[in-house]
């Protein structure tokens, strides 16, 4: 990885280039640094593998320019990059390129202006990681699989039912996943900032699914880290137990079912259906599912969710945003009422100057000041903070609580007689993210709930539900104090979920004729 | 040495192209235990512009090239081991060195997991016996030069004229009508040079151009709203765009048209009444446009072998058309007499390729003929295990990334019957038109996928409109019922299939005919 040092200098000699011409009239320099390392595991009993299938990695360096030049016509924006060049000449590159793509957008004000907030968050993260080595990376990937199979080989239920019928191997033990070691570095510097700024930061994540594919039975294991001395394999053994758990599951018939939702099912919603309606930019473009309705009640009361990008130790945390400005605390909802959104510095302040603004968000943006703080505008779009790219709105840690302190007996005690949901899949806003409309599987990881109490496991892949988001936010009967670090494929942001209870869900029994089959 | 000029353009493969050659082809010379290496380059040169309501949001014009090495190795067992990186113009001077000391990293990476795998297998004395060499089934090595086809060469668009064409469409889908709400239109055009070289002496140097037309919506009308979004797009240069295309297969309107077309449908569709779920199976006509979707979801992804073989259980899923390697669907029935399906790079589109990205000749693969399945799209690992030749199916969302089983263009064949006549002898039923967002079930054993339009169908009259709907089956089921098939056979661009980890999204084609079947409705809830 280049230095935070060399990508600091790169920046501020960036800006100096940049301040000495003529037709600018302000400009910024992003510079990163990302490695993502990768050790994606594939081990099945039954056919033959390689055990830890990938260990890989990408790397990219390279700075971009973001410049607005003065035009008779008005201030023209425009965005060029360089990679792997982080000389003078890689800055006069990405210039010529953002001179050549600049365009008027009439809803440009200024590049971010700082922040009343101070950042909070310095030198948090995890230099062995930075270090790491090819052997550290293939050895963390048998690891997970080591403990996996250590689980599934001493496992009585497995022996036993290989001395009555196929060998432990005709099983079809199936351990699939990945650790995932991602290494950021930036530093920007802007003529609207009063300093150069930089961050590191490093994620350590592994999510492994085991099965005993003939019983039908799968379990996940996962875990979020910042530190890599924490990465033991973890999630390897506790996806192959819960793959145990699974065998002998059942079906279930069509209806609408009370429901505790696990820590990956509250995920996959909040990401794909609720995050994505919580951006400024879903309220400007009107795609929001909760599109006017700011100040307003959205969930049961019992509901709080924000995000909060400053906590130390959390995994999805960052000193500054992509725009040079302090990550922090953002309240989304409060009580089931919804008080803020997610914004980038350009979000905002398009949506202050929208004269359509007071239809969009249910209240003139004047009264509510607090909701559209830019404290997210990030360059992700996976592998790291890309130079190539604008600011968007992204999440970054997001936290959601009940107002009552629960466990997981007193949700089960609540349902009585339903259904435990513990992993979902193929999660997509149906219709539309605007009108909340949702489906997915049941992947595994579920159970039977009777008479407040876990009971048989649900047979993988035989159940869809098709809902509401706002039918089930309304429905919220109760949420566990404790939450954990949850991360799905695909996302860059890490949700701190609770079980959340559910009064009513709709299931719909699928796929009969694999049973035949 | 290679002379490198002082940009990032597609020539620069011209001029790498023998020192990567060299060095993949002395990898196991060079290393002691290196026992395959590939390379891959990959160049592009391309161009965006983007608005929103009429008013140009962005532009950007960027040339990016990265590389990939794949080096399998070991003693005791053989392994895999890959670098990826993004490289920049400054690591033009050096690139022979910054390949070396990428195929020495891939090299290190292959050669510790050997050892490891060796090791734990032996500790697993039933478990272990799994852990097996990595083999790559044998192909036909081949050297081969590959160009793009384009009218209207992706390089010489003024970036000013895609901006400008961008804005105006955005305008006139704003003009449309005062009840849309948002719109945004957006377009790409590029060429890609790819090379791959390997130690068994390939030398593929193939290009291509693409060209992408992207719009979404948002009508809001008193009594309901709807969200719209399509793309257009080909393998050809910026004529796609604005002038459309037609070819046997491909009808592609110019993205002024198709725009407001769909901004017209989005505004229609707000003021439609929203379609109610059926407790029972109903006979459905699904579109060509629908049905690319279809059978990308229900083909495509689980005739692929990599999840057949329970690779992608962590992510994209299995397959239902592999339980093991003894109990497969091959050669059983799993579709009705009238559904053929088949995957083909060489159908126009973004699906289209002469080599895969492991120098495989891309092949036609039938997976359904006549409703009896019979295989699998596979790369050279995974055709090993099945003990099948390769049929070139295997590729990158980039160079800097690792090639997957992945879909090229994947269709149901055309049927005999004319689509109108389908319609026309449907007594009860309805008539889905349009794709939009899918949800499968793991291992693609269920759909569930909403439409564009779904117009009720009354003594072979098409009727009523409404939004909000689509369908739900279980595939088999769905395919075994299919009792009729459109000679409209019409291929799509598919602009973002996401697959592998880290996520790959990839462009590829998917298409078919008019099909009729039955299924359950489903409508907002």
């Amino acid at each position: 990885m280049v230095s935070l040092a060399t990508l600091k200098r790169t920046a501020e000699e960036g800006l100096r280039y940049l301040r000495r011409q003529k037709d600018i009239q302000e400009s910024e320099v992003f510079v990163a640094s990302n490695d993502g390392l990768t050790a994606r595991v594939n081990y099945t009993s039954h056919i033959p593998c390689n055990g830890v299938e990938e260990p890989k990695s990408t790397s990219s360096y390279g700075l971009g320019v973001r410049a607005v030049f003065q035009d008779p016509k008005g201030p023209r924006i425009g965005l060029g990059s360089d990679a792997g060049d982080l000389s003078l000449d890689g800055v006069k590159e990405a210039l010529e390129k953002a001179r050549r793509s600049a365009v008027h957008d009439p809803d440009f004000t200024t590049l971010p202006r700082p922040s009343p907030d101070r950042r909070t968050l310095t030198k948090y993260h995890d230099p062995s990681a930075m270090n790491m080595k090819d052997a550290d990376l293939v050895h963390a990937g048998w690891r997970v699989l080591t403990r996996a199979l250590d689980e599934f080989a001493k496992a009585g239920s497995l022996q036993a039912l290989a001395k009555t019928g196929p060998t432990l191997r005709e099983l079809g033990v199936i351990v699939g996943g990945d650790v995932t070691v991602l290494l950021e570095r930036m530093a920007i510097a802007s003529t609207r900032l009063p300093k150069v700024q930089t961050d590191e930061s490093t994620l350590i994540a592994s999510f492994v699914t085991a099965m005993v594919e003939r019983e039908g039975a799968k379990g996940t294991g996962y875990g979020c880290h910042t530190r890599l001395s924490a990465m033991r394999g973890d999630a390897g053994a506790e996806a192959a137990r819960n793959a145990l758990s699974a065998v002998g599951g059942v079906r279930i018939k069509d209806g609408e079912y009370a429901v505790i939702l696990g820590p990956q099912p509250v995920t996959e919603l909040m990401c794909n259906l609720i995050l994505p309606s919580l951006t400024a930019a879903s309220f400007y473009d009107c795609s929001s599912a909760f599109h006017g309705r700011l100040g307003r009640p959205v969930a049961h009361e019992d509901l709080t969710v924000y995000d909060h990008g400053a906590l130390p130790g959390h995994m999805g945390s960052k000193g500054i945003t992509c725009e040079g400005l302090p990550t922090g605390r953002t309240d989304l909802i409060k009580n089931g009422q919804l008080v803020g959104l997610l914004s980038s510095f350009y979000e905002t302040e398009r949506m202050l100057r929208d004269p359509a603004a007071k239809e969009k968000l249910g209240i003139p943006p004047e009264d509510c000041p607090g909701a559209l703080v830019p404290r997210n505008g990030f360059r992700f779009a996976g592998g790291g903070r890309r130079f190539d790219m604008a600011p968007s709105v992204a999440p970054t840690n997001v936290f959601i609580e009940g107002r009552e302190k629960k466990t997981r007996e007193d949700l089960l005690r609540q349902v009585q007689n339903g259904v435990y949901i513990g992993r979902i899949w193929y999660t997509y806003p149906i219709n539309g993210l605007r009108t909340g409309d949702f489906t997915a599987t049941i992947v595994g990881d579920s159970y039977m709930i009777k008479d407040g109490k876990l009971s048989v496991p649900i047979k993988a892949n035989v159940v869809r539900i098709n809902d509401n988001i706002h039918q089930v936010m309304r429905n919220i009967v109760g949420t566990a104090s404790k939450s954990r670090a949850t991360i799905i494929w695909a996302a860059d942001e890490v949700v701190y979920a609770p079980e959340i209870a559910v009064a009513r869900l709709r299931l719909t029994e699928i796929a009969g004729f694999m049973d035949a089959h | 040495m290679p002379n490198f000029s002082k940009a990032i353009t597609t020539d620069l493969v011209e001029v790498i192209k023998n020192t990567a050659a060299e060095l993949a082809a002395d990898a196991p010379r060079t290393y002691k235990l290196c026992r395959y290496a590939d390379l891959r380059i990959e160049v592009t040169e391309e161009k965006h512009a983007g608005s929103e309501n009429g008013m140009s949001k962005y532009a950007y014009e960027d040339s990016h090239i990265a590389c990939g090495i794949r080096v399998l190795a070991g003693d005791r067992t053989i392994a895999p081991g890959y670098v990826g990186q993004v490289l920049g113009k400054a690591d033009l001077s050096r690139l022979a060195q910054t390949l070396a000391g990428g195929l020495k990293h891939a090299y290190a990476r292959a050669v510790i997991n050997a050892r490891e795998k060796a090791r734990i297998r032996d500790k697993y004395k039933d478990l272990g016996e799994a852990l097996s060499d990595t083999r790559l089934a044998p192909v036909e090595v081949q050297r081969d030069t590959v160009k793009a086809d384009y009218a209207i060469d992706p390089r010489q668009v003024p970036l000013d004229d895609m901006v400008r064409y961008i804005t105006e469409v955005s305008r006139a889908v704003q003009d449309v009508d005062e009840q849309l709400k948002y719109n945004a239109v957006s377009a790409v055009t590029l060429v890609t040079r790819e090379l791959f070289t390997s130690s068994e002496g390939a030398c593929i140097d193939q290009s291509f151009a693409l060209t992408k037309g992207s719009v979404d919506v948002v009508a809001v009308s008193e009594t309901g709203d709807q969200e719209l979004s399509d793309t257009i797009g080909h393998q050809r240069g910026w004529e796609v765009v604005t002038e459309g295309i037609v070819e046997e297969h491909i009808r592609n309107l110019d993205l002024l048209t198709f725009s407001t077309i769909l901004a017209r449908d989005a505004v229609k569709l707000a003021h439609a009444p929203p379609l109610r779920s059926s407790d029972k199976e109903v006979a459905v006509v699904t579109d060509p446009h629908f049905n690319a979707l279809l059978a990308h979801e229900i083909i495509g992804h689980p005739t692929e072998l990599d999840r057949a073989l329970k690779m992608e259980t962590a992510y994209a899923g299995r397959s239902w058309l592999l339980r093991t390697l003894n109990d497969t669907m091959i050669g059983k029935i799993v579709a009705s007499p009238l559904v053929t399906a088949y995957s083909d790079p060489s159908l126009p589109g973004f699906g289209h390729y002469k080599y895969d990205h492991e120098g495989t000749l891309g092949r036609k693969v039938v997976h359904i003929e006549k409703g009896i399945f019979k295989g699998f799209m596979n790369n050279r690992q995974t055709a090993a295990i099945l003990n099948v030749p390769p049929n070139g199916s295997c590729t990158a969302t980039g160079a800097h990334l690792v090639p997957l089983v992945r879909m090229s263009t994947t269709v149901f064949a055309g049927g005999a019957r004319a689509p109108e006549d389908i319609i026309r002898e449907t007594d009860k039923g309805y008539y889905v038109v349009g794709h939009r967002i899918p949800s499968i079930a793991e291992s693609r054993e269920n759909f569930r996928i909403s439409a564009q339009k779904v117009y009720e169908v009354r003594n072979g009259q098409i009727g009523q409109l409404y939004r909000g709907g689509g369908i739900m089956a279980d595939s088999k089921t769905f395919l075994m019922k299919v009792d009729a098939a459109g000679r409209d056979f019409r291929l799509f661009p598919i602009p973002n299939c996401g697959k592998g980890q880290p996520m790959q999204g990839r462009r590829l084609g998917n298409g078919g005919p008019t099909l009729r079947s039955r299924a359950h409705l489903t409508g907002p809830a």
